[in-house]
């Protein structure tokens, strides 16, 4: 009732100032929650703590060699040289290379866990082409192993997504990666949502077996675009509700659509699109499918033929999430090139991210970055380390609407931060030291810090 | 790469070549890091002589070759060997009329080596590995056994199917429908029964009242025949140690040439499996407990399982298009405790000596299999400088170079004139 009070107060004052009279007694105002699960995330124990005389790549496309990295409260402090920082924890990091945390856009852990028995497989809900009610983050099992190994990797923040069978297959949500028995406990502090879309074969093929819409692309497409005028007249009836209960009228709120609810999201610029898209006239038609509705098309996951509509995504916003040389399963991945993200990263204003969506390669997405930057570099490129290091920090945080957090060592930013034992992009790098906001989550030499999930602990 | 003729053949290339030694071409590789693969170990700046298609000297006192080819001191090592994986059999995954590897009504017997496509554009791709030869397998149906595995080279020529029906393919352990149980005992009375049947043919051809002809067994019971011959080894797919000392345990009783794919418990009984001399086919970097039988998978269960002195050949999990990547699998290896002359054999050589082929070391007779790399070849940053199968070099070049050209040529007409 408290918060009723000032809306009343309000309705009062333009009563008064319109002059209007507006004699009818307003209900309380229907306001949806929009986060309902809120994160409970902390920050693990920290300290002020100083890394000297590593290579450092920032995410910003900058190499700094023989450089220290100051992490206080949980920030970056400041990078240089020869720092000082009283009482603070040293560790002496000459030989290695220091990286911002890394960041998989695209990864189905807690959703579909290890061991993958039929109790867990819980990320795909295959019962419609629209399910943009279902929320991954429901989904989640915090206790996969696979998070365990994720970080040992490097990997400190990543988003769960559903799977692709549906032409909207529900929210994604970005995690922290670090071990919490809760879902709410990894959640990234006011992390958007994302909104999972799925172009092509997958869609097509599982609803068209069951005779249902979508059985073509042209289905797909019809789908989507019935589902956006939906959302769009949806997003009108909550719009007129706010404006004629700000007017001081008392309208009936719009029926609550917890479906829509998540597509209004994107509409009102809440909600990020992550789309499984792999091909160049799909990822075309899905930009201009934006521009339709109004809304961003966001990131195109699983990008396989983005190297053929570089430009275009350039020119519109859009990030491209590939990996480096997944090909082949099916025909909308007959295509692959194993310089697809250097072309795309080459145009100006570009978003190249290298992503898993795999339990065994998110461990590596170092390696898969690498693989990326030799081939092209064999092939007319000049990528370098801390360019390369970009896909999988810096343009993945963007990627997640998370820019102005991490994915970049820059003074202010979360210490999101990987110690290496070498050149990440060696096949023998190995992470030593992971730190999330400025906290050690993992230290390949010390077992204190090597989490175990309840899952494994014990078995023989 | 220069290549200097020098020689014409001399007579005694010509005398260890074969009768059709007059097409033959001969080639020295000098100036070369051999590594052997064998108890040789590496030879620094040392020379390879290939002619008809074997590796016909090594080190020689003088270089007899039409063509001299100078490494500049890069590596050379026999060329990588792929396994358990169905190249040639699928171009793309989820296009079923270009599978070919599995049927439902697929037994004992089935031999998808009939089916191998070497213009598949899957084969180039994976030259850009290293890869020069694979044991291809197949993924059968509703049987336990899932046929027999057959050996191709990757030239993509279409004589390169080098042998089939090598060795036979089951599928163990956790079952979605029903139990493990059933299928290691069906494999016990299988071969029990068999052994009895050879027991009374063999009687019966003794016994000379009996003028009876004796029935030539189904081609079914010949296949299990020859696995009781050690004419073909038993490639068992099976991870939980229970059905790993099961299958050890029959290997004992019938005297099986085995071989085990995954065992990703293997490292609990490392020794025993090391005893019988039962090499493990797994992957390295598998390292999450995917089911309730593989709670022991970790990226140092390959080092673990050779310093145990098990044999162990690794491959790629997951897709065949992922074959090319087997070197960085190789590497991952390293990363976790594996020496790299066993990483190496891992790819090479233990392969040879698991599924018994004629390569996968550089050695005199051997089929000239070979790679040139241009640094580590288990480096992300290394690439192949050039290959030879069965003596002959090969390009590493592939549809996807063609793509990435093809997308990166500046032009004024639509994409499609770029060829």
């Amino acid at each position: 009732m408290q918060k009723f009070l000032p809306s009343l107060v309000m309705a009062a004052l333009s009563v008064a100032l319109t002059g209007c009279l507006q004699s009818e007694q307003q209900d309380e105002k229907v306001v949806i929650n929009k986060n309902p699960y809120p994160s409970t995330y902390k920050a693990l124990p920290l300290q002020t703590t100083l890394i000297k005389n590593a290579t450092v790549l920032t995410g910003t496309g900058t190499r700094m060699d023989n450089a220290d990295v100051l992490m206080v409260d949980g920030k970056i402090n400041k990078i240089g040289n020869n720092l000082i920082a009283e009482g603070a924890v040293e560790i002496d990091a000459n030989g290695k290379w220091i990286t911002p945390g890394i960041i998989d856009v695209h990864s189905h852990l807690g959703v579909y866990p290890s061991p993958s028995v039929e109790s867990h497989s819980d990320g795909n809900e295959m019962s419609s082409p629209n399910t943009s009610e279902v929320w991954a983050e429901h989904s989640i099992w915090p206790q996969d192993p696979g998070f365990e190994a994720a970080r040992a990797g490097g990997i400190t923040t990543l988003q769960i997504l559903p799977g692709s069978a549906n032409l909207f297959g529900g929210r994604g949500v970005t995690l922290r990666n670090v071990p919490s028995h809760t879902m709410q406990g990894m959640k990234f502090p006011n992390a958007p949502y994302g909104l999972k879309m799925a172009c092509g074969e997958n869609p097509k093929r599982v609803y068209g077996s069951r005779k249902v819409l979508p059985s073509t692309r042209m289905g797909n497409m019809a789908g989507y675009r019935m589902a956006w005028a939906d959302a769009t007249e949806y997003k009108r009836a909550w719009e007129k509700y706010d404006t004629d209960y700000q007017a001081g009228k008392n309208p009936t709120a719009p029926e609550r659509d917890i479906e829509l609810d998540t597509l209004k999201g994107v509409l009102d610029g809440d909600i990020l699109i992550h789309n499984h898209c792999y091909k160049a006239e799909e990822m075309a038609m899905m930009i201009d499918l934006g521009k339709e509705f109004n809304y961003h098309s966001g990131t195109f996951h699983h990008a396989i033929e983005a190297y053929k509509v570089a430009d275009t995504l350039a020119e519109n916003g859009n990030c491209a999430a590939m990996w480096p040389d997944w090909w082949g399963f099916k025909m909308e991945a007959y295509d692959m090139v194993h310089e697809n993200v250097a072309i795309v990263d080459a145009v100006k204003n570009s978003c190249a991210v290298v992503h898993s969506d795999s339990s065994s390669t998110i461990q590596r997405l170092n390696q898969e970055a690498g693989k990326v930057m030799y081939r092209a570099n064999e092939n007319g490129f000049e990528i370098t380390p801390e360019l390369a290091i970009t896909w999988i920090t810096a343009n993945a945080a963007q990627s997640l609407g998370l820019a102005d957090e991490t994915g970049s060592l820059e003074n202010g930013k979360n210490a999101d931060v990987v110690i290496w034992n070498q050149n990440p992009f060696s096949v023998y790098a190995q992470a030593e030291q992971v730190f999330v906001d400025g906290a050690k989550v993992y230290d390949r030499f010390d077992e204190k810090y090597q989490a175990k999930s309840d899952f494994l602990l014990g078995q023989r | 790469m220069k290549h200097f003729k020098v020689f014409k053949s001399s007579l005694i290339a010509l005398a260890l070549a074969s009768s059709t030694a007059s097409f033959a071409e001969s080639f020295a590789i000098t100036n070369a890091t051999v590594h052997t693969v064998t108890e040789q170990g590496v030879l620094e700046n040392a020379t390879v002589v290939i002619e008809n298609g074997k590796v016909i000297a090594i080190n020689p006192e003088t270089i007899t070759a039409d063509t001299i080819i100078d490494a500049e001191g890069k590596i050379l090592t026999p060329g990588l060997i792929g396994s358990m994986n169905q190249l040639g059999l699928v171009e793309v995954g989820a296009v079923s009329k270009s599978r070919d590897a599995s049927d439902k009504k697929a037994d004992i017997t089935f031999d998808a080596s009939l089916a191998f496509n070497p213009r598949s554009t899957v084969i180039p791709y994976s030259r850009k590995g290293g890869i020069t030869s694979n044991v291809v397998s197949p993924r059968g149906g509703d049987d336990m056994f899932k046929g027999q595995t057959f050996v191709a080279d990757l030239s993509g020529e279409f004589d390169s199917v080098r042998a089939s029906n090598k060795s036979v393919v089951i599928d163990l352990g956790s079952k979605s429908k029903g139990s493990r149980a059933l299928s290691l005992q069906n494999l016990q009375f299988k071969l029990e029964d068999a052994v009895k049947e050879l027991a009374k043919a063999k009687k019966k051809t003794n016994d000379a009242k009996d003028k009876k002809e004796a029935k030539e067994p189904s081609r079914e019971a010949q296949v299990i025949n020859a696995l009781l011959a050690g004419e073909k080894a038993l490639v068992a797919y099976a991870d939980r140690a229970t059905d790993l000392l099961f299958l050890l345990k029959l290997k004992k009783q019938f005297s099986l040439d085995m071989v085990f794919v995954g065992a990703a418990d293997a490292v609990l009984i490392a020794d025993k499996i090391a005893e019988a001399k039962v090499p493990v086919v797994m992957t390295a970097l598998d390292n999450l407990p995917g089911s309730f039988d593989s709670l022991h998978s970790s990226l140092e269960n390959a080092a673990k399982l050779t310093k145990a002195g098990v044999t162990v050949v690794l491959t790629v999990n997951g897709d065949t298009h992922n074959l090319y990547q087997l070197r960085f699998h190789a590497g991952n290896a390293i990363a976790n405790g594996l020496s790299p002359d066993a990483a190496l054999a891992s790819v090479t050589a233990n392969v040879a000596q698991a599924f018994n082929l004629d390569s996968g070391t550089i050695s005199v007779g051997k089929t000239a299999d070979l790679v040139l790399w241009s640094a580590d070849p288990f480096e992300l940053s290394t690439k192949v400088s050039q290959m030879w199968i069965g003596g002959k070099e090969y390009s590493t070049r592939s549809r996807q170079d063609a793509l990435r050209d093809r997308y990166t040529t500046p032009s004024d007409m639509p994409k499609a004139y770029v060829k």
